[in-house]
């Protein structure tokens, strides 16, 4: 439960993201670029660092410097185009922005989730628990003892309570998380306390 | 019929039991029995084979069984390939956030900030779209004030990300630091480590890999690929009770996942399939290596696919080379090879003495902060040398590349004139840009090496492909571009005179970076095959594959004369994992009797085949600890019936006794198939079916060469040992390896086992 409404905040905050990145459309997916030295160096032959850069959308077979070059700087080269052209290089490069899109807001949210899961677990949970002892002290105990001996059959035994079937589930989940901290306890211990792992 | 009851006996075993020994039947660190697991699917192959001709459904399950192989390689191939696009993809933007961000785009790096910008400056690839933090905090893109929030900004980010990765790793997933790679080696060698290939440990080790690498640590994503490959590979098996419920089968999936991880890494398919060969796999039939190669080339069709980089490759340092290599060069090459092989060793030397120290020490106590401490001091260090502040990727990219006209980085500066027409490039002298750069290159060498000798190791997710293939490739280039000048200083000397004739380009400094990287990755792994086969795929040129060979022959030979092992092996040393390296010889003249347990004087559990009762098994079960007892005739005649397993026979205890009525802790059990004729007393318990019948067995008398090949080739758990054929004791794997690391002079009480 607690888990379920705090992906439903993540989605309230991410929403906004979202939008703003329906609306945005300046990019394209394909370009060529082509790079050529300066058209000093064809005009009258000095050396210059200078270089030009174009880049065109254009597609994978009119990538070259006749099709992305010389439209632009055609008057400055007259003449000159065979000369200056061997000396350019074009690429043609692809990408699919949505999947970029996609993907990095996927990664964030995961990360995001992630660590407000794990301030949950270390700063909210001791909290929960100290207080929830408090109240269902025999309960818990139960509940911890029945786990610590892995009855496989333990939630499947009838229950006396009335809404048996939820409180079942609920049961099963608790298991199932204090299963896998038990597991990560002991890795701990494995790895940073005993070093007889990866190390 | 028997093998039918057989089989239906040993799923029930395994659905019953799965809560303490999980699907398989093993315990968390026990090693597996090859054979018997092997022997277990054969026999439910058969059984498939002998219901298929009953019914059409019952086709169709074997022909599913048939391809389900195939079907989980598939999946694995996807997945994997897909979780690789991710990892990609959330790692370089995540590095750039470092620099700066594009607050039209956030999700956008700075190379795809300004895709469709035609003012791109030179230096630095920067654009008006994408925005320094400096420009945001000061609004200024160069300066005193810029560098300071620059300098702050790169330390806050690298700082956040590395603990995040660290405390991500600690609470959830212990399992996900490290390369894996050793790891990964003594699991595929028949070891179980529970969770260590799990749902947890692969979400975390995707995402702390992505934060870690964006931390600019000095490590890679290469061999955490191949740990979530085979994270990948173990969960889906799961999905086909073939594989996930038999050890041995799933190791055969795990190889193929392994291949899909190196072949996403590394955009080298093939290369993935003999790096799964010749390095990570144990077991590796001429099935695997079909389905890794499909694997390998499902997994890179969908990373390419996706298209992370936009260079149409799945690995940002690909290069495509075309010019012939001269034969001089062969001598640099080996004496690049050379050199290889010693920072390797010098490399895994120091690593493991600091991984020592960190075990033994108070350091080890601390990993969350010596993660933060490791990052700070290489964010500080990193920064103002831009040859470290870029992301390694990138700079192995520069590296590789040959300089044109689209290089505008210091290290190509040399004085050109374009005004020859047929060859745009040619030989040139350096400039000064050239010279400034190797010094700073020969900086960045030393700060990468001693950083990653901290680095590799600390708790967060981390490989050293990246690291050495850099590492190598900045020799590389220096040794490269100290020939070029030589060739262009010297073009009349015989050496060159042949074949760089006047103003050609002969020699390219981005080849020797390419044939550096590789020695320094063969020293510190001691790859060959796989080595150079990754390297050639990652050029594209068949023609460099004798540069390369030659290379990562001259550093393993090198490497192997130093120090012994790979870095991978000295790892698994050092933990203490039970590995039987099938690389190693064993040359020592013991005997089994010498190995077995018990020693001479002690007495060896074993049951007797018709005279011990319920009580008697279970007391015996309760007093000692074994995996198995062997069975025999009698206490007096201890001849050899068979062998019986721990957790086997407890199972039919617990059965026998809540199903079969009569039988009471007074029953005698029974392994043989004569029912002696008893009337007084309970009904006895036959448990012949439980009985392994053949267990493999040695005379006391066999060289322990021989024992020890058996349990390499073999896959052996235990041994028996008779004289006589009468049973005199029990080796088992433990017993193997403990006796080896005694007579290699090894402290044999680290090894890890249960």
């Amino acid at each position: 439960m607690k888990r379920f409404l705090m992906i439903c905040c993540i989605i309230l905050i991410q929403i906004p993201y979202f939008i703003n990145a329906q609306s945005y459309n300046l990019y394209e997916d394909k370009r060529c670029k082509c790079i050529c030295p300066s058209i000093n160096a064809v005009l009258n032959n000095t050396d210059s660092t200078e270089r030009i850069l174009v880049i065109a959308n254009v597609g994978q077979a009119r990538c070259d410097c006749d099709s992305v070059i010389l439209p632009k700087y055609a008057d400055k080269i007259k003449g000159k185009e065979q000369e200056f052209c061997p000396r350019c290089e074009c690429k043609h490069e692809n990408r699919n922005t949505t999947v970029i899109k996609v993907v990095v807001i996927i990664v964030i949210w995961i990360i995001s989730l992630l660590s407000i899961y794990m301030l949950f677990l270390n700063l909210l949970e001791p909290l929960l628990n100290k207080r929830s002892k408090q109240n269902y002290q025999e309960h818990l105990d139960e509940d911890d003892a029945s786990s610590m001996h892995q009855d496989p059959n333990a939630h499947n035994l009838p229950m006396v309570n009335v809404n048996a079937s939820r409180s079942n589930v609920l049961n099963r989940v608790t298991n199932q998380q204090d299963k896998w901290k038990r597991q990560v306890q002991e890795q701990r211990q494995r790895i940073y306390d005993r070093h007889s792992m990866l190390n | 019929m028997d093998d039918h009851n057989e089989f239906q006996m040993t799923t029930s075993n395994s659905t019953e039991f799965t809560e303490t020994v999980g699907f398989s039947g093993y315990s968390d660190f026990h090693t597996i029995d090859w054979q018997k697991d092997l022997a277990r699917d054969r026999m439910r192959h058969r059984y498939i084979i002998k219901r298929r001709q009953n019914s059409l459904w019952e086709l169709i399950k074997g022909a599913h069984d048939a391809l389900s192989g195939w079907l989980c390689v598939l999946l694995v191939g996807l997945v994997t390939g897909c979780v690789a696009g991710v990892i990609d993809i959330g790692a370089s933007w995540m590095t750039d956030l470092k620099h700066g961000i594009c607050p039209q785009a956030f999700w956008l790096n700075r190379e795809q900030c300004c895709w469709s910008s035609n003012e791109t400056t030179f230096d630095a690839g920067n654009c008006s779209q994408w925005v320094t933090w400096s420009e945001i905090i000061v609004s200024a893109k160069d300066g005193f004030g810029a560098y300071i929030v620059m300098y702050f900004f790169y330390i806050f980010w690298a700082l956040l990300f590395s603990s995040l990765a660290a405390l991500l790793v600690k609470n959830f997933a212990p399992y996900a630091c490290g390369s894996g790679i050793p790891e990964i080696k003594t699991i595929l060698s028949g070891f179980i480590i529970r969770g260590y290939l799990g749902k947890w440990t692969l979400i975390i080790k995707s995402v702390g890999i992505i934060l870690s690498v964006s931390a600019g640590l000095s490590l890679g994503k290469e061999g955490p690929m191949v740990h979530i490959a085979s994270c990948i590979g173990n969960i889906l098996s799961y999905l086909f009770p073939k594989y996930g419920r038999n050890e041995a089968k799933k190791r055969e999936i795990l190889s193929a996942a392994a291949a899909a991880g190196v072949s996403v890494a590394f955009g080298a398919p093939i290369g993935g399939v003999l790096f799964s060969l010749e390095e990570v796999s144990y077991y590796f039939p001429l099935k695997t290596l079909w389905r890794s190669f499909f694997c390998a080339l499902i997994a890179a069709f969908i990373l390419r696919s996706i298209n992370p980089f936009g260079n149409e490759h799945s690995v940002l340092f690909f290069v495509e080379y075309s010019k012939p290599w001269i034969f001089v060069e062969l001598l640099p090459f080996i004496f690049l090879g050379v050199m290889g092989g010693c920072i390797g060793t010098l490399f895994i030397k120091a690593n493991i003495y600091w991984c020592k120290f960190r075990k033994c020490s108070k350091l080890g106590q601390y990993p969350v902060a010596e993660v933060i401490i490791v990052t700070l001091i290489t964010a500080v260090i990193a920064f103002p040398n831009p040859y470290t502040r870029m992301n390694t990727s990138e700079l192995i990219y520069l590296l590789f590349s040959q300089c044109g006209i689209s290089s505008g980085d210091p290290i190509c500066d040399y004085k050109r004139n374009f005004t020859n027409v047929n060859q745009a490039i040619e030989i040139a002298a350096a400039g000064p840009g050239v010279y400034h750069a190797i010094w700073l290159l020969i900086l960045a060498m030393i700060v990468k090496l001693i950083m990653t000798i901290f680095t590799f190791g600390i708790k967060v997710p981390c490989g050293l492909f990246i690291p050495s293939l850099c590492l190598g490739a900045i020799m590389g280039r220096i040794v490269g571009i100290g020939m070029e000048q030589l060739a262009y200083n010297y073009s009349k000397n015989w050496i060159f005179s042949g074949e760089c004739t006047q103003g050609d380009d002969c020699i390219q400094p981005g080849l020797y970076a390419m044939v550096g990287a590789a020695a320094v990755l063969g020293g510190v792994t001691r790859m060959t095959v796989s080595l150079v086969v990754i390297m050639f795929e990652l050029t594209g040129g068949v023609r460099y594959i004798v540069p390369l060979m030659a290379a990562a022959m001259a550093s393993k030979w090198v490497g192997d004369a130093l120090g012994r092992q790979g870095i991978y092996d000295a790892h698994i040393a050092l933990n203490g994992y039970p590995f039987l390296d099938s690389k190693d010889e064993f040359q020592h003249t013991t005997l089994a009797g010498d190995v077995m347990q018990p020693k001479r004087n002690e007495g060896l559990a074993v049951i007797t085949q018709d005279s011990l009762t319920i009580d008697d098994i279970e007391v015996l079960l309760k007093e000692t600890e074994h995996n198995g007892y062997p069975v025999v005739v009698s206490r007096e005649n201890q001849y050899l019936v068979g062998f019986v397993l721990r957790k086997d026979l407890n199972l039919a205890l617990a059965n026998a006794k809540r199903n079969f009525d009569g039988i009471s802790g007074q029953s005698l059990v029974i392994f043989t198939n004569t029912s002696i004729v008893q009337n007084l007393g309970p009904a006895p318990l036959k448990l012949k079916k439980i009985l392994d019948l053949s267990p493999i067995t040695v005379t006391d008398q066999t060289p322990m060469e021989t024992v020890v090949d058996m349990f390499r080739k073999l896959g052996l758990r235990q041994i028996l040992v008779t004289h006589n054929g009468r049973l005199l004791g029990v080796i088992t794997k433990k017993d193997v390896l403990r006796h080896v690391k005694q007579m290699d002079n090894e402290d044999p009480s680290t090894i890890l086992f249960n």
